[in-house]
């Protein structure tokens, strides 16, 4: 952080308990010992999972694959259940400064791991079904992918100190746009750019309102996530349906990287992915690089930390907000043409709450780039096991699976960050003396 | 607060040179009606901007606007056309059709007819009344409470269960029924509020997921058997009981739907002015929310003042939950409360055009009321779709949020040119 983040006087102190890592670490163990309970001894001796590592709708080609993995579910789920717990107690006893929230997200992994072992097991309700690692990893890759331009958005905006809540409404505003030019042009360049000038111009709104007016960024945000829905449905009833050749849905095409998307398990995930995908990786890499290596980057955290102090030693400060929201947010458009170019054709309501979920990742990675990856990932995965568990019968209804993404963000949210610290002057309107 | 002090500082230098304006411009600086109308006139302007550029004809007529000498003045005509055929439909839908009055002024029939408009204007108000004033109180507190819809299909859940599992006398049951909403929307609005009292996680994340999770409960409870109407494999849920419906005010005969729900309505508006100004905990809630400092000077303690409101809160909106179910529909389906029908959403936009204010909220959500109610006539006569209510209503909230601007538009003073002032300030406390 800048050194010039000297908290301002009207920040309220925090409610934050002490000894967070300790409940982080109750709830990790108790993750564990419930995958121990119900996923290891919940499941008979002689049962066990197949683990596939080749996707199945194989257009890659790999000369050379790995064969499936046949696996005792008892005893790989007792050992992840074993780890978890392990991990959690060395959280409770030793309460370690750093990285709880990777100790974390390394026992929710095992747990959605144990959690498919569970549900493919072989003597059971879904016998026959492999649990296909590789394309489970490609299918939460998209989401991922979605979740991350989301967060990102919302770290170049926050970090010069607007709030950026309306993610959401920038979604749909980067796929409703991003489905009318890639369905009239076929060309994903174009729609890129269409998102993000929907995304821009959304961003000028909110900095607008915001910054040379000083409303309430909260509201702004609410608001215009309520407008961009409904307008959305409006043209989508209007003029999507009439003409249903303005949104036939194509899918942007993969671009296998030579060599590299041979690679099993890795190469499809990594190697084998839309441009947006690509995209992404540039973007988290160039904005890391710029907010914490560049001048740019102090400047723009100086004036997210502390405006007056950043205005003193001449950065305008107010242009400064302006640009980084209006590119934060022609970012978040661009997310919402890679959700559409994932997904399908637009429909009203379909992105379903992402954008907030991208909020909560952004908390979660602390307002950094490679946090917001993280968080990303992990949410990435829940939301697809969430939304593709019911393929496997298990004893758990659709509507309940579908509150999953949502209660995790709210358990993170809640208090399993530990101790977050947004800009000092996140969200707190500016005037120029 | 703000707005008193204001007012101080404005009376206080009464001779002043720039106050010597026109009695028209001194009136609009100051009163927040006015800023509302303006936004409204504005809404209604953009409204129209949307429908010129979605409708084919409209388009059509202006494409062709070079082709001959009196092309302009049709196009022109085609856009007044057009637009003013979905206002006329909006406001005969949701107000008064002179020609259906007229009818029954001449004949003297069919008064039920010339009333149906104002009832169902009334009938879709009254809900909106309790929500808009459960999420005011939230955001006098400084409390962002966007989980009013979640907490109100909560209370509609729970009051159909009561209304329809139980058999009693009317006197007991509709309270009891009542009662059950409320005790709904506080499970769902305690949490957001504990959460955010102990842990300081912010409440608008928390309670915009839970209106998801809240969502997939819904369709969850009305599929599952004991709520589940028998013989039907779709969710929906049993009919309430007479005894626990809120009758039509004018009788079941009259075919006009508003409710004594409006008597439940107006018990919450005078409990929400009483509670705000004249009770001492809602004077340590207006504190908190206009001071959070001085309130924490002061000894109030903010953990038991975030999680009374989010009880308060949540209970009025499970209120508002419980009222829609037993005066219209009274049973609850899937779609309850969802998507355009969401009055918590609504309820939040009201809230902000009220300014928070018991009797704003009373005249604000009658205006939302009668534009999502004239929106739906609007679709049956025109073909434009009910979202150009919402547009509208979300371009108020966004021009009342921001009143310099609205005096920019309209070139008016604008001195004491104070929004919407919230506590909701970042994510940090």
């Amino acid at each position: 952080m800048t050194d010039l983040a000297t908290p301002t006087p009207s920040a309220a102190p925090k409610v934050i308990p002490v000894g967070r890592t300790r409940v982080i670490g109750y709830i990790t163990a108790g993750l564990g010992l419930f995958v121990l309970l119900a996923f290891g001894l919940g499941s008979s001796g002689n049962a066990h999972s197949v683990l596939t590592f080749t996707p199945v709708n194989t257009s890659t080609n790999a000369p050379w694959s790995i064969g499936a993995l046949t696996v005792l579910t008892r005893y790989w789920n007792m050992a992840a259940g074993l780890i978890a717990i392990a991990i959690g107690v060395h959280m409770i006893v030793r309460r370690p400064a750093k990285g709880a929230m990777v100790r974390f997200g390394v026992a929710a992994i095992l747990f959605l791991f144990a959690l498919l072992l569970w549900a493919g097991r072989d003597p059971g309700p879904s016998q026959g079904l492999h649990v296909n690692l590789t394309s489970i990893l490609i299918g939460s890759s998209a989401l991922a992918m979605v979740l991350i331009y989301g967060a990102l958005s919302g770290i170049m905006c926050e970090r010069a100190g607007v709030v950026n809540i309306a993610i959401e409404g920038q979604f749909i505003g980067g796929a409703f746009f991003g489905s009318v030019i890639a369905s009239t042009t076929n060309n994903f360049l174009l729609a890129t750019l269409a998102g993000a000038v929907a995304g821009a111009l959304l961003g000028l709104v909110l900095a607008f309102l915001s910054l040379r007016y000083l409303s309430d960024q909260i509201i702004v945000g609410v608001v215009l996530v309520t407008m961009m829905s409904s307008l959305s449905s409006y043209l989508n009833l209007q003029v999507l349906s009439p003409y249903p050749n303005l949104n036939t849905g194509n899918l942007a095409s993969n671009i296998a990287i030579p060599l590299l998307y041979k690679i099993p398990i890795i190469g499809p995930v990594f190697f084998n992915q839309s441009g947006f995908f690509y995209f992404m990786i540039v973007l988290v890499s160039l904005i890391s690089f710029g907010l914490f290596k560049t001048r740019w980057g102090l400047r723009v955290r100086a004036v997210g930390e502390h405006p007056k102090a950043a205005e003193s030693v001449g950065i305008n400060v107010i242009r400064t907000r302006y640009i980084n929201v209006v590119l934060g947010v022609a970012i978040a458009g661009v997310g919402g043409v890679a959700f559409m170019a994932s997904q399908g054709a637009f429909q009203v309501g379909y992105t379903s709450g992402l954008g907030y979920v991208a909020l909560a990742a952004l908390i979660f990675g602390r307002w950094r780039p490679s946090g917001a990856v993280s968080a990303g990932v992990l949410f990435g995965i829940s939301a697809y096991l969430a939304l593709n568990l019911q393929t496997y019968n298990i004893p758990i209804s659709t509507e309940i699976l579908g509150m999953f993404p949502y209660l995790i963000t709210i358990a993170v949210v809640a208090g399993l960050v530990g101790r977050v610290r947004p800009p000092a002057a996140d969200g707190q309107p500016y005037k120029r003396d | 607060m703000t707005e008193n002090m204001a007012d101080v500082l404005a009376q206080a230098d009464p001779g002043s040179p720039v106050e010597r304006r026109s009695l028209w411009t001194r009136f609009s600086s100051k009163s927040p009606v006015v800023l509302a109308l303006l936004a409204l006139v504005l809404g209604f302007l953009i409204g129209a901007l949307v429908i010129i550029f979605s409708t084919n004809t409209v388009l059509d007529a202006w494409r062709g606007i070079f082709s001959s000498w009196g092309a302009p003045g049709h196009a022109l005509k085609v856009t007044f056309d057009n637009v003013g055929a979905a206002y006329r439909a909006m406001f005969t839908g949701s107000v008064f059709d002179p020609s259906q009055f007229w009818h029954s002024i001449a004949t003297g029939k069919q008064w039920d007819n010339t009333l149906t408009p104002l009832s169902e204007t009334l009938t879709y108000a009254t809900p909106l009344i309790i929500a808009s004033i459960a999420v005011g109180i939230a955001f006098q507190t400084g409390i962002f409470n966007i989980g009013a819809n979640g907490q109100a299909i909560m209370g509609g859940i729970a009051g159909a269960s009561i209304g329809s599992m139980i058999n009693m006398p009317a006197i007991v049951h509709i309270p009891l029924t009542l009662a059950a909403g409320i005790v709904g929307g506080m499970v769902a609005g305690s949490i957001p509020g504990f959460l955010k009292a102990y842990t300081g996680a912010h409440e608008v994340i928390v309670t915009l997921m839970l209106n998801y999770v809240i969502a997939f409960f819904l369709v969850f409870v009305l599929l599952s058997t004991p709520f589940q109407l028998p013989g039907q494999s779709n969710d929906i849920s049993r009919t309430m009981h007479s005894s626990a419906q809120l009758a039509p005010l004018f009788g079941a005969a009259s075919g006009l739907r508003v409710s004594y729900g409006i008597f439940i309505a107006a018990a919450v508006v005078y409990f929400a002015w009483w509670f705000l100004e004249r009770s001492s905990l809602g004077f340590d809630f207006r504190i908190t929310g206009n001071n959070p400092n001085a309130a924490r000077a002061s000894g109030i303690n903010a953990r038991r003042v975030i999680v009374v409101v989010f009880l308060i809160s949540g209970g009025l909106a499970g209120l508002a939950g419980v009222v829609q179910v037993s005066s219209t529909t009274h049973y609850v389906d899937g779609n309850f409360l969802i998507g355009s029908a969401g009055i918590g959403f609504t309820a939040i936009t009201v809230a902000l055009l009220g300014r928070n204010r018991p009797m704003g909220i009373v005249w604000g959500s009658l205006l939302f009321a009668a534009l999502g109610v004239g929106g739906r006539n609007m679709q049956a006569a025109t073909g434009i779709p009910l979202d150009l209510a919402t547009i509208i209503q979300s371009v108020v909230v966004l021009f009342v949020a921001t009143p310099v601007l609205v005096k920019e538009i309209f070139r008016l003073r604008s001195s004491s040119a104070q929004g919407i002032q919230l506590a909701t300030k970042g994510w940090g406390s």
